[in-house]
């Protein structure tokens, strides 16, 4: 049972990971991103190439890196110029770039599943209660753990992170304080392109890289976002771990049924709570 | 010194137009106001020297820059500072937060968090409760704070006595006229003649979207109230 909690956050964590980008990207630009799950998956495949060359942390440094930078141009060139145009308008073009971007990585890396060694430091097991579990998997949950953190820190104690918050719940009122809500959202589109990316990174290990990797945890990434409350870090955060447990749980006792679970989850939450768990900004 | 100038602007939201010709100014240092009735345009007013409202025609300057064309986060870069109509205190935010993020365009001057907890202690009290958990009283203070966290040349207040009771009211008279001792200029968009009376020194009456007298407010006559403020 231990083993399989274990899996669940780790699901959770890489949720979270996922998820958390698309609360930013929502929270600054309003937009209901459907290119996340392509960001997850070129953030893979970045990091697949570049670690066959020069190793997995290189991969991870240059994955985040190359994601941060679409993220900034995504911005530029496709969220500020649709920012006053109707909502459906900007989810229509997230979801023909999902398409490119799946076309575009089977032209660069072919349709063949593809995968990723562990770093050497951590390939190993640990043996907890009577059985062993992959180092990898811990790092995972650690490394989910340390962005909350970070995150958390980020928002609650900085210039940056207040003007991100208040941002996130009236853009208006935080531009009429002074602030540029145009480059602030640039910046926050890129961090969260750069989790995307991140979060592919460290999935790659764990799964088979296929270009069409980023759909299934996309939708698990909506979930959370949705349940936690749009626009809700904390929310976020709660929501990842419920489902990444919930999920895993599905997988091991009930499996025909595993993939629902989560939306069934979003349902019973959304009729209790209509805004989600937690309120925006919190 | 004129601080702010708007000459002939016609000011649109999308197509629809609502100011027409409009010509106004506010010098340094003096309490100007701005009076109508609901739905004449007063807050267009504000918004054109936001940016959110399109303005087509005419110039708008503060300080002697054109200001017509900038983006709402400039204005407050230029010295403007805004205690908006509703009070739009930010949700989720802290009192202290909500200060903090009045004080982002980093400008000098007098206003800093302990000089604004001197001017209102009641937000000291309540810095970390939420900000929108306040009284209506305490939530225009906070505003007020907000916007002096900017360390401004002007201050525009867009009907800040809206859903205060008369006592409340009274206090932020008081204030209004303590700040506009300090040197602060100030654009009061009202409709509570009594406020406007204790503040400005100049007045400006508009409807339907045009400027249709202005003047001192000693010189105000009981017959442009009734025609054009009183409701």
């Amino acid at each position: 049972m231990l083993i399989q909690i274990l899996n669940g956050l780790v699901y959770g964590g890489l949720l979270y990971v996922l998820a958390v980008g698309l609360v930013l990207i929502f929270g600054l630009r309003r937009v209901v991103n459907f290119a996340h799950g392509s960001l997850f998956m070129i953030g893979a495949y970045v990091g697949y190439t570049v670690t066959a060359v020069a190793g997995f942390w290189a991969g991870l440094i240059a994955s985040v890196c190359v994601l941060t930078a679409i993220g900034a141009a995504l911005d530029r060139f496709v969220f500020r110029p649709l920012q006053d145009e109707d909502p459906i308008v900007t989810m229509l073009v997230t979801f023909g770039l999902l398409l490119v971007l799946e076309d575009a990585a089977r032209t660069i890396w072919g349709k063949e599943f593809l995968t990723v060694q562990p770093p050497a430091i951590l390939s190993g097991v640990v043996h907890l209660a009577g059985t062993s579990f992959p180092v990898y998997r811990l790092a995972v949950i650690g490394a989910a753990i340390l962005v909350a953190g970070g995150l958390s820190l980020w928002l609650r104690f900085s210039r940056v992170g207040l003007y991100v918050r208040a941002s996130s719940v009236d853009p208006l009122t935080t531009g009429m304080q002074g602030v540029d809500t145009d480059r602030l959202s640039a910046m926050v589109v890129a961090i969260g392109a750069g989790l995307a990316g991140l979060s592919g990174t460290i999935s790659a290990p764990l799964v088979a890289l296929s270009p069409s990797m980023g759909g299934s945890i996309l939708i698990d990434s909506f979930v959370v976002v949705v349940t936690g409350g749009l626009g809700s870090f904390t929310g976020a955060f709660i929501a990842a771990m419920v489902i990444g447990q919930l999920h895993n749980l599905g997988v091991v006792f009930v499996p025909a049924a595993a993939s629902m679970i989560p939306l069934v989850l979003m349902v019973l939450v959304l009729i209790w709570r209509p805004g989600g768990l937690v309120k925006a900004g919190a | 010194m004129t601080l702010l100038s708007l000459r002939n602007i016609d000011a649109y939201y999308g197509r629809a137009q609502i100011l027409h010709g409009v010509s106004l100014d506010v010098a340094a240092g003096e309490s100007v106001a701005i009076l109508g009735r609901n739905g004449v345009g007063k807050t267009t007013i504000v918004n054109a020297c936001l940016g959110v409202a399109t303005v087509r025609q005419g110039r708008v300057a503060f300080n002697g820059r054109d200001i017509g064309r900038i983006r709402h986060f400039t204005a407050a870069r230029a010295g403007i500072a805004v205690v908006p109509q509703g009070r739009r205190i930010v949700p989720g935010l802290t009192v202290k937060d909500n200060l903090l993020l009045g004080g982002a365009v980093n400008r000098k001057g007098p206003w800093t968090l302990p000089t604004v907890f001197e001017l209102f202690p009641v937000l000291r009290e309540r810095a970390e409760v939420a900000g929108t958990a306040l009284s209506g009283g305490q939530q225009q203070m906070l505003a007020i704070g907000r916007a002096l966290m900017a360390n401004p040349d002007l201050l525009v207040l867009d009907e800040p006595s809206e859903g205060l009771a008369p006592v409340i009211v009274d206090g932020l008279a008081e204030t209004l006229q303590a700040l506009a001792r300090t040197g602060t200029a100030i654009l009061l968009i009202e409709q509570n003649f009594g406020l406007v009376h204790r503040v400005a020194e100049r007045y400006y009456v508009l409807s339907k979207g045009s400027i249709v007298e202005a003047g001192w407010l000693a010189g105000l006559s009981m017959e442009t109230l009734k025609k054009h403020v009183a409701v």
